[in-house]
């Protein structure tokens, strides 16, 4: 069962969205020029760290939220990112926990996963409106973007995972965690099912 | 509750969750391939392109504070993108650095030829010379004597005794003329001599080379002024060289106890090792040759030397050409930098008429 602390949770996902959003506009474009034809994908970046912090119905709302932003910013086809965020937050967002907890391992396999897989399908989609090649697409696009999008996630990560480490929330061993309260979700169900 | 009820309650709830999940995916997925199709269909001034221009035009502030923050990793990143290019890379970019460095040269060489063949031509402007313009082909085979091969000979019309003058002055004189080539024999040759004489002073010797490739003045009276740095010009006596010629510029003037004649130095302009067009002197025009007052200065101080008395030149005498004609004494003028390059002031009405006659430089 969940329990949302409006004040707390909501404050804290509007900045981590902020973040992203100005991530996204301002450092992204110019970075990937720098870089090749990569480019950071923090909309993507954002709904995996709420779908990995939060998950369940939400996380598919702010994964098809934080696409269309980015559709609207890009200059691709509008539907395209923020369909595939729906998915990325449906699949990241299933467990309905916060899988920060757990450690890196988890957290970045599952995110590598679904980063490979919305870089090479956002580029492959390309092949339908544009004649281009799809070894180029695959190789001097979808892999750096991917590449790059899981850099500049590993930091978001590693704030997480160090705040959903046990010993720095209360009642750890419980189920609450500190990132469970940062998220604004209260797992309370062990409570009320106890004898 | 049991325990093992509560579980099954617990991912009962889950499932139930994920099934509403999973409907609320498939509607936003549908959503956005309707909103995907409705994109790629529409115009450029349909509904979301209208909505993507108005929030690019909001967040175009962002993207400008955004390319002032990164410019300074744009630097880091090249400095990255050029440590890390690969070897085919710096392999094209190689080759295109020789190939630009290469062009660079040839335009930078067709730059001074350029600048040459103007400062040539100005030469010929400003003295009105009629001329044959040759490009130098070959210097000296032997060590001893300082000479030029132009590529020009009697078919050309050329013929031995013709000056030869360079975009700084004059250069020498035609010694040897087969068909095609002529032998120039420069002024600095230890056998040249020309009629020269000082710009400022006007007192007139000749100059002759020497073999440490200077020149030197002589027979210039110790009674006269000569100064370090004066200018020396042909004087147009001989009636080889026309008058007014830049020769070079006196370097050092000593006068020895008991000679009557200074020992003066003469740093030339024209500089052998570097001599590439010329234009060789057809013949003299009315004008360029010594005037009457030329002549009388130039007998005066023979017969001074020979402890007899000068002659009064009347302005009659002076008025007088040469050849006893009224003519118009036409030599050119110039100016001298620090570095011994000489510019010519060309007269506006001989541009216009495009000065002396010479032919194109091969």
């Amino acid at each position: 069962m969940q329990l949302n602390d409006s004040n707390v949770g909501r404050s804290r996902t509007w900045l981590i969205a902020l973040v992203c959003f100005l991530l996204q506009v301002m450092l992204s474009p110019h970075l990937g020029s720098s870089m090749g034809f990569g480019r950071i994908n923090f909309a993507l970046i954002f709904c995996a760290i709420y779908s990995l912090s939060v998950g369940g119905r939400s996380a598919v709302y702010y994964g098809f939220l934080s696409g269309l932003v980015f559709d609207f910013v890009s200059t691709g086809p509008i539907g395209l990112m923020s369909g595939l965020l729906t998915l990325a937050g449906f699949v990241l967002g299933r467990e309905e926990r916060n899988r920060f907890a757990d450690g890196y391992v988890g957290v970045l396999s599952a995110f590598g996963v679904v980063a490979f897989l919305v870089s090479v399908t956002y580029n492959l989609a390309m092949v339908l409106l544009e004649d281009v090649s799809v070894l180029d697409l695959i190789m001097l696009r979808a892999l750096p973007t991917f590449a790059f999008t899981f850099l500049a996630f590993l930091p978001f990560a590693f704030v997480r995972v160090r705040a959903s480490a046990p010993g720095r929330g209360i009642g750890t061993s419980r189920g609450l965690n500190s990132s469970a309260l940062s998220s604004g979700h209260y797992d309370i169900s062990h409570i009320r099912n106890k004898p | 509750m049991p325990k093992g009820s509560a579980h099954s309650s617990s991912k009962l709830r889950r499932n139930e969750s994920t099934g509403g999940q999973g409907l609320l995916t498939f509607a936003l997925v549908v959503l956005s391939l309707v909103l995907f199709t409705i994109s790629v269909r529409e115009s450029d001034t349909g509904l979301l392109h209208t909505m993507r221009n108005v929030t690019q035009t909001i967040v175009s502030p962002l993207r400008i504070v955004g390319a002032f923050v990164t410019s300074p990793f744009d630097g880091i990143t090249n400095i990255y993108r050029n440590l890390t290019a690969d070897t085919e890379t710096l392999s094209e970019l190689k080759q295109e650095n020789e190939r630009l460095s290469a062009r660079n040269i040839e335009l930078e060489e067709a730059q001074l030829t350029a600048e040459r063949l103007q400062n040539l031509l100005d030469l010929q402007s400003a003295y009105n010379l009629q001329s044959i313009a040759a490009s130098i082909i070959a210097g000296s085979l032997d060590s001893w004597s300082q000479t030029a091969t132009i590529d020009k000979g009697t078919a050309a019309g050329l013929t031995v005794g013709m000056p030869v003058v360079e975009s700084r002055g004059a250069a020498g004189q035609v010694i040897d003329c087969s068909a095609t080539t002529s032998t120039v024999r420069l002024l600095t040759d230890a056998s040249s001599s020309i009629s020269a004489m000082v710009q400022a002073s006007r007192a007139q010797g000749m100059l002759v080379g020497s073999v440490d490739g200077t020149c030197r003045l002589a027979y210039i009276r110790t009674d006269q002024t000569i100064n370090v740095g004066d200018i020396v010009v042909t004087s147009g006596l001989g009636g080889v060289f026309p008058k007014g010629l830049p020769l070079g510029r006196v370097s050092v003037v000593e006068s020895m106890p008991g000679s009557s004649y200074y020992d003066i130095v003469v740093e030339p302009f024209v500089r052998p090792g570097l001599l590439e067009e010329v234009l060789v002197v057809t013949s003299l025009t009315e004008g360029q040759e010594a005037s009457a007052e030329d002549i009388q200065v130039a007998d005066n101080a023979d017969l001074v030397a020979a402890g007899g008395t000068p002659t009064e030149i009347t302005p009659e005498e002076n008025a007088e050409g040469t050849e006893g004609e009224a003519a118009e004494q036409q030599t050119g003028e110039f100016y001298v930098d620090e570095n011994g390059q000489v510019t010519y002031l060309v007269p506006e009405t001989t541009t216009a008429e495009g000065g002396g006659e010479t032919d194109a430089v091969e």
